[in-house]
């Protein structure tokens, strides 16, 4: 089992966005936790019935994993560590791969209880320490945090952040839009250890009540959805700038990642000139958000729009400006963007700032 | 280059603190207020941004920048906030409040000489 030979990039490369799944599921971090949390599960039954999805969200080809990156072993594709780094990392010459669990995001935002969802992210974290980043040092975790409990969240970034692979905070969000103070200890908590705040859909985005809902109502096909879940993106950049947060947490970064980026430009554009008329309203904003925007958020590349004439798409990135992108693949799901094919109409400088040097500088890399 | 001159448009008494009196004068309309202090302001009822009767805003204070949370409120009749888009100017100086890049309103000098009040354009 191959994958089509890929241009390699003349440059360095770090993965903002791969998704590793815990074979087995539930049942495979029941070691990972205390005998009565596994006992309830088991009388559950929930390892076997925690992953379910409405009919008409299913993938329209059966499943969002790309069915060419199986281990050669079997199992569910991005299942294993070894593999991974060889199908992902090798043949792409990616340094750092930025791992995020969307099993422990889906839980944690939604499809397990508070109490349940606390159990089940620190066993899943631990799972990934242990069974993951020992495999190569070129992984790195965007450990996740059980959100329905803010404190608990604060206390699982102190418990395991200090971890050297560990380089950002993965937030599985709620309904509640990012500025709200419901999250502000979470904020203290990922400044006080330098990580970012990562951001990425967990799966039941606008299927469930918990998660962030598409504006306007609920889609009717996975394309639909999919293409408006970037909305809770765009709402989320704009509740962080105007509730304060980067004036009350100065050193926090966030970065978005597969929501997109090109609804940015007419996002700044609007906020920066509302600002500029009823600022006195958020006094506590005291300059203008495009600037808020350009100090501490970022946006993951994948899944990279694609205009039928390429340079419209170099031209807005070139409005944006080159330090607002992190390069992401999205390993292993269908819509995956590899490196040697992606922004190939950029200049070479400002490719490298897009592949290596944002990134760099957004997570905690030591 | 034309000569300035200065042209009388009313008396002392007409013009008040937090509010302009708007004039006509060689067909360009003037808003006079007096700021607390007692100075007087001469405007042009034109705003840079889009063009909308300045001087028919707001005079008032100002919220100025604060941690989250808070709330200060200061420069009370300093400040004319434009009716259309809220753009915020200092009355003291014309110039639009916190901007990196500010508009800034045309002002007349105006003076006054026994009562009665004088525009120079």
């Amino acid at each position: 089992m191959d994958t089509v030979p890929l241009q390699r990039p003349a440059m360095k490369v770090i993965d903002c966005d791969v998704h590793p799944y815990v074979k087995g599921g539930m049942a495979s971090v029941f070691p990972y936790m205390p005998e009565p949390w596994v006992e309830r599960f088991k009388r559950k039954r929930a390892a076997v019935n925690s992953e379910a999805r409405s009919l008409k969200y299913l993938h329209p080809n059966g499943t969002i994993n790309r069915e060419d990156a199986r281990p050669p072993c079997g199992g569910v594709s991005g299942s294993d560590p070894n593999w991974l780094v060889q199908d992902l990392l090798e043949k792409n010459k990616i340094e750092h791969a930025v791992l995020n669990c969307l099993q422990t995001g889906s839980l944690c935002s939604t499809l397990a209880g508070t109490d349940e969802s606390i159990v089940l992210c620190s066993a899943f974290n631990d799972f990934l320490i242990d069974q993951w980043l020992t495999v190569d040092n070129r992984l790195k975790f965007a450990m996740s945090v059980p959100t329905q409990d803010p404190q608990a969240c604060a206390a699982e970034i102190r418990r395991i952040g200090k971890h050297s692979q560990i380089v950002a905070v993965s937030l599985p969000l709620l309904n509640i839009l990012m500025g709200n103070r419901y999250y502000w200890p979470i904020y203290e908590a990922a400044a006080e250890m330098e990580l970012p705040i990562l951001v990425h859909v967990t799966g039941p985005d606008s299927i469930y009540y918990g998660p962030p809902i598409s504006a306007g109502g609920i889609p009717d096909s996975y394309v639909e959805r999919y293409v408006t879940l970037c909305q809770a993106g765009e709402s989320s950049v704009n509740s962080l700038v105007f509730s304060g947060v980067f004036e009350k947490f100065p050193r926090l970064k966030v970065i978005f990642v597969e929501y997109g980026f090109l609804w940015l430009l007419p996002l700044l554009w609007r906020m920066d000139r509302t600002w500029r008329q009823l600022r006195h309203e958020v006094p506590w904003v005291k300059k203008s958000p495009v600037e808020y925007v350009h100090e501490h958020i970022r946006f993951s590349t994948q899944p990279i729009d694609e205009p039928r004439d390429p340079k419209d798409l170099d031209k807005l990135i070139e409005i944006m400006g080159y330090d607002q992108l992190c390069f992401s693949t999205d390993y292993p799901h269908w819509d995956n963007d590899m490196p040697g094919q992606s922004l190939r109409g950029l200049p070479p400088a400002q490719r490298q700032k897009i592949f290596w040097d944002n990134a760099l500088t957004t997570f905690r890399m030591r | 280059m034309k000569e300035k001159k200065s042209i009388e448009v009313g008396s002392a008494d007409e013009f008040t603190v937090g509010q302009f009196k708007i004039v006509d004068v060689e067909g360009r309309q003037i808003g006079i207020t007096r700021l607390k202090t007692g100075e007087l302001r001469a405007v042009r009822n034109h705003c840079p941004h889009k063009g909308a009767p300045v001087c028919r805003g707001t005079i008032g204070g100002t919220w100025p920048p604060c941690e989250p949370g808070e709330m200060k409120y200061e420069r009370d009749g300093e400040v004319l906030v434009c009716p259309w888009h809220g753009f915020e100017f200092d009355l003291i100086t014309g110039v639009e409040l916190y901007q990196n890049e500010p508009t800034k309103l045309l002002m007349y000098p105006v003076t006054e000489s026994d009562g009665r009040v004088l525009v120079t354009l």
